[in-house]
């Protein structure tokens, strides 16, 4: 993957940076997924445990990196092979967290299909369900980047 | 190909050392979720397991359809590996000993 800038509509994604940062900030000491960790004694499930919770947060910092004083000047996001595998997993544990912390009352047919009520929801729902919305569209540019042939 | 990273663990407790007596094959399987885009897990499964497109979509489309695919079998030390770094990827990932041995 060579370096993109994307430029993002600041006014449609500014609004959404705080319930993103506020769901990033409770995947500091919770895993988004809840892990099957083999069967091991108590020691090593914790190891196990930490290590995805450091490689999450280590994501997580890179993603919110991306929305600095630079993207409120100009709206552009820079993804290149550095960042852009550790954006993509930070996307994902973030959009989990969305649907567990805000849209899980939607039904999960409704989130995957994109069919929900919006009129009807309340604020901090649609505007839950914005960032997830945008994070997905993130993802599939960078996958689409990364991985051209994925989304043929 | 980029496979899994073979991480360096604890020694076994006795529990599971009996177990592996009675099988060395262990699967990894995923399960659904209802968050996680279908290119997403098509890419997760060729960057990880080195699947090409076709086995990667053949996965992705049982994973979706039936609720679980068994995209790995083999020995516990990789099948652990594999488990692990498709968590990090935030696919619920488990490890399955094969029952039918």
């Amino acid at each position: 993957m060579k370096r993109v800038e994307v430029k993002l509509n600041l006014e449609s994604v500014a609004p959404l940076l705080d319930l993103i940062k506020s769901a990033a900030d409770d995947l500091k000491l919770k895993l988004a997924v809840a892990p099957q960790v083999p069967d091991y004694e108590e020691e090593f499930s914790g190891g196990w445990e930490s290590e995805l919770l450091h490689g999450q947060n280590s994501d997580i910092g890179l993603f919110l990196a991306l929305f600095g004083s630079e993207f409120f000047l100009t709206g552009v996001v820079p993804l290149d092979p550095t960042n852009s595998e550790a954006i993509l997993r930070a996307c994902s544990a973030v959009r989990l967290r969305l649907r567990a912390k805000h849209l899980e009352p939607l039904g999960d047919e409704a989130l995957e299909s994109g069919e929900v009520p919006r009129e009807e929801m309340p604020e901090a729902q649609r505007k839950a369900f914005a960032a997830y919305v945008f994070l997905a569209t993130l993802q599939e540019l960078i996958v689409q980047h990364l991985d051209p042939t994925v989304l043929e | 190909m980029i496979v899994a990273e073979t991480k360096t663990r604890l020694k076994p407790g006795p529990a599971t050392a009996t177990r592996l007596q009675l099988t060395d094959v262990w699967h990894v399987v995923v399960l659904n979720d209802p968050v996680n885009l279908m290119s997403y897990v098509v890419m997760v499964f060729k960057k990880v397991l080195g699947f090409d497109e076709m086995k990667a979509r053949k996965h992705m489309l049982e994973v979706h359809e039936l609720g679980r695919s068994i995209v790995w079998s083999g020995g516990r030390e990789q099948a652990e590996a594999y488990v692990f770094t498709l968590q990090q990827w935030h696919l619920t990932a488990a490890l399955e000993a094969d029952e039918a041995r």
